[in-house]
């Protein structure tokens, strides 16, 4: 693991590497295959392309088989936004039929009940309701298999129990523990689904990305209590996830320390790591088939529709993310300073350094279609890069 | 009152309030920030040649002060001589506005004598030789009142709310941003009232420039809901336009072409709310407020409604409405209650206060609600747990319990939307969505504007352009088609006019 001196003082304190990562640094990062399928839209051909990549990677019936499956999708920002006049699902949004498509294959695959779940921004009902405000159709979700669930976890889990408390293993970079949904706890399988696509804070979003709206903003979102978590979410993630302004509600566990940059590019990242190892994902699955470049969602100018008719899957999310890193035209082995994290540190490493997994691609075995011919550089596309200035995110 | 005065000239007037004289100079010096720029302006303003500024524009009718008790009373009619001569001579109608201690009768018979077209007055009740309009304050209008017009006071200056955070726009419950607009109160006046509704209200003072897209967006904000402002200019464009400046000129150009869009559009104003839902209330003391909030917080998320006075309830039907909301302290009479309840029997929804009582199966809903939701006939009942008392959470619950599945409308990529205006024709034959914008600055993305029905034709007015037919989208993920309105269209506002 590479660090300098700075980012030793500014991330770990003057308790020194000696006390705080002895475990991290024992961490091992495994490999696991990733696939990539070159795909030009989201009806049959997805439906096939995706179908093959789970042949690829081994096949989907030993991972689900009789298992609660969790389909996290990325439905970040409002419900009314749209790069251009095109639906979300075909710019920054999972879109729904992939989704429709792999509760299909999953279901083929013998899993016991499949939950499609998002933290829907500042949503205060359901999933279902969100869907149908932004345009889709539930049901097409609904009725792509028996025992379909959507839930916001966002909202308190319903039951005795809404929230279950997360340790991250070695101890976590930003925080030790994190509450979310129970539903989360319920999932013996968790799939991370979106876009492949960049972003303005944490460099790219990809499967891991996604993991940060696992967070409820009843408990991480803005104006929630000081001491237990809102009834209902208020706000975004803005002020406890990117800015640092304030701590969750006492009743959930706060930063390890509170006097690390309270900047996005530092934090974003590691709430995003922390999370990749305290929420194991056991499969992502990219979309690049139509997806925007410049940002994680429509940012006027800085952002562009862009179709590079590719998708990446894998069973281990930074080997598949450091693939489609590579797919974007980025090295993930970039560090802070460097392409796309210019300004961020990099998920990826911070990921690996939890033991989540490798991003050395010389270390991942990639089946399907080589990454030189499905390379599409993401720089060439999109327009002027812009970061959110803190507390002014309006997403999350 | 004015039982053998022609009502008709003040139907569809453009009227423009005209500060001028000695009355105006009175109340002013006594205010902060009077200097002689203002004095002037007011003097200028009382001159015949000031009413230049109306030629060639719809205004049609200037409001200017008449009588208000002060000594200076006789000194203003006197002096206005020239002013309504050549107001005569322009074909512009003049209403001279009453309030203070003004003896009514000795107003009126002064604004007879010198020609005036129609005074207004707050709660004159007698008889009168010229049409009186009845102005009023928001709460305590004389409903009932026979009126050429009606004026309403105490409104807001239409926009996003920036009236803390250091300039930042003040954030709602939500954090959305809070939209002024008088929208709401406008819809529920006009489903009461036969006669015009003038809104009044004025430009933020404190000697704010106020662009001519925020005087734009006050016209659309009221015109939309079917009102109609008396446009009101700030000191300093009255300055500048007495002065004669371009800039000046160019602003009130764009002023007086929103107005004058609205005024070629007057069919408009007659058609009714394809809302969902309807809101029951006598409007009136606290039920004022409460329903009065709800209807303001269900425009501003866009949730469209219709407004149901009490008084008028049991006479009409609720066709093409999926839900009431009786938010009344008071129970509805046993004629109304068996209406609502014969309503919810047949498939409606009704969201109301604990009063109304507990029946039917439980049906919990799945979002957190202060509503117990049980199960009657083939609709439900949605009963407030305790006494109502945030409109806020009434206006979220209702959308909620409604379903998003059952919109008419989204609009994509709208800045600070809010108070869209979706109605029909008398006839059924044209349905009009009316969409504003009450941002300074949009995200400057492209609109898209999804409808649950499909037209067969479909015209995108904007101010000051022709009409420009627009061909549905194929909606790819859901029911309805869309519109992709074109880069050019305005932000602030735009109407699609569908033919059925």
């Amino acid at each position: 693991m590479s660090m300098n001196r700075r980012e030793f003082m500014a991330g770990f304190g003057a308790a020194g590497l000696a006390m705080v990562q002895p475990a991290r640094m024992r961490a091992t990062a495994p490999t696991a295959p990733v696939a990539i399928a070159r795909c030009k839209s989201y009806g049959a051909e997805f439906l096939a392309a995706t179908g093959k990549m789970f042949d690829q990677l081994g096949g989907m019936g030993r991972l689900v088989k009789g298992k609660t499956v969790t389909l996290k999708i990325n439905l970040t920002g409002g419900e009314t936004i749209r790069q251009d006049y095109l639906p979300q699902g075909r710019t920054f949004w999972t879109h729904p039929r992939t989704v429709a498509g792999v509760i299909h294959l999953l279901d083929k695959a013998g899993a016991r009940r499949i939950r499609v779940v998002e933290g829907a921004w500042m949503w205060p009902a359901s999933l279902e309701e969100f869907m149908l405000k932004a345009g889709w159709d539930p049901n097409l979700l609904l009725r792509a298999a028996p025992r379909v669930e959507l839930i916001n976890t966002n909202m308190p889990h319903k039951g005795n129990k809404p929230y279950t408390r997360f340790p991250v293993p070695h101890g976590g970079h930003l925080f030790p523990a994190y509450d979310l949904s129970t539903a989360y706890a319920e999932s013996d399988v968790l799939v991370s689904m979106n876009k492949i696509k960049e972003h303005a804070t944490a460099g790219v979003t990809l499967s891991i990305k996604n993991l940060f709206g696992i967070t409820p903003t009843t408990i991480y979102g803005n104006k929630v209590p000081i001491d237990e978590p809102a009834p209902i979410p208020y706000g975004g993630r803005s002020d406890i996830g990117h800015a640092g302004s304030r701590q969750p509600p006492k009743s959930s566990p706060a930063e390890k320390d509170a006097t690390t940059p309270r900047q996005g590019g530092y934090r974003i990242p590691r709430i995003i790591a922390d999370l990749a190892a305290a929420v194991p994902v056991s499969l992502a699955i990219l979309d690049g088939i139509e997806t925007i470049a410049g940002a994680e969602l429509p940012r006027g100018e800085s952002t562009k529709a862009i179709s590079p008719g590719v998708l990446v899957a894998g069973t281990n999310p930074v080997t598949t993310d450091a693939v489609a890193m590579a797919v974007m035209g980025f090295d993930p082995m970039a560090d802070r300073g460097k392409a796309p994290f210019e300004t961020c540190d990099n998920t990826l490493r911070l990921a690996q350094e939890l033991g989540v997994g490798t991003r050395d691609l010389g270390q991942i075995e990639v089946t399907g279609a080589p990454i030189k011919d499905v390379r599409f550089n993401f720089r060439e596309h999109g327009g002027p890069r812009q970061s959110w200035p803190p507390g002014r995110r309006p997403s999350a | 009152m004015n039982n053998n005065v022609d009502m008709t000239p003040l139907q569809n007037v453009v009227p423009l309030h005209w500060p001028s004289g000695p009355i105006e100079i009175a109340r002013r010096e006594k205010t902060e920030g009077f200097n002689t720029l203002i004095r002037r302006t007011l003097e200028r303003w009382h001159e015949p040649a000031a009413l230049e500024i109306a030629k060639d524009t719809p205004v049609d009718c200037i409001v200017m002060s008449w009588a208000a008790g002060l000594p200076v009373d006789a000194e203003q009619q006197r002096t206005a001589g020239p002013l309504l001569e050549a107001a005569r001579r322009r074909n512009l109608a003049v209403v001279g506005w009453v309030d203070g201690t003004a003896d009514h009768h000795a107003a009126i018979a002064a604004a007879s004598k010198a020609g005036l077209a129609a005074v207004a007055i707050r709660g004159f009740k007698g008889s009168a030789d010229l049409p009186v309009i009845a102005w009023s304050e928001r709460a305590n209008v004389p409903w009932d009142l026979a009126a050429p017009a009606v004026a309403i006071t105490g409104n807001v200056w239409p926009g996003v709310s920036l009236a803390s955070n250091a300039g930042d726009a003040s954030s709602g419950p939500t954090s959305l941003p809070w939209l002024d607009s008088n929208s709401w109160y406008i819809q529920m006046a006009r489903a009461r009232l036969k006669a015009p509704l003038w809104v009044m209200f004025d430009p933020p003072g404190k000697g704010a420039v106020v662009p001519a897209r925020s005087y734009a967006r006050a016209i659309c904000d009221s015109e939309a809901a079917g009102g109609r402002w008396v446009i009101s200019l700030d000191d300093n464009l009255r300055a500048e336009l007495a002065a004669g400046t371009a800039a000046a000129q160019e602003s009130w150009r764009q002023i007086t072409a929103a107005a004058g869009f609205f005024k070629e559009h007057a069919e408009w104003k007659s058609y009714r709310s394809l809302g969902l839902v309807g809101v029951i209330s006598d409007f009136s003391g606290g039920n004022f407020e409460l329903s009065g909030e709800i209807l303001n917080l269900m425009a501003r998320r866009d949730l469209l409604f219709r407004v149901v006075w009490k008084s008028q309830a049991t006479g009409q039907l609720f066709r093409g409405l999926k839900a009431l909301v009786y938010a009344d302290a008071g129970p509805p009479d046993r004629a109304l209650r068996r209406k609502i309840a014969d309503f919810v029997e047949q498939g409606g929804l009704l969201v109301t206060g604990p009063n109304w009582g507990t029946e039917g199966k439980p049906e919990p809903p799945d979002f957190q609600t202060q509503f117990d939701v049980h199960a009657v006939g083939k609709g439900r009942v949605a009963v407030a747990r305790k006494e109502i008392t945030d409109p806020y959470q009434v206006a979220v619950d209702t959308q909620f319990l409604l379903s998003h599945r059952n919109d008419l409308v989204k609009i994509y990529n709208s800045a600070s939307s809010g108070c869209t205006r979706f109605t029909a024709s008398p006839d059924g034959k044209t349905a009009l969505l009316q969409c504003l914008s009450y941002a300074d600055r949009g995200r400057g993305g492209l609109r898209t504007i999804w409808v649950r029905q499909r037209y067969r034709s479909t015209r995108l007015w904007t101010i000051g352009a022709q009409p420009v037919p627009l061909d549905p989208e194929a909606s790819e993920e859901y029911v309805g088609v869309e519109y992709h309105m074109p880069a050019n269209a305005p932000q602030s506002y735009f109407a699609l006019e569908f033919a059925a």
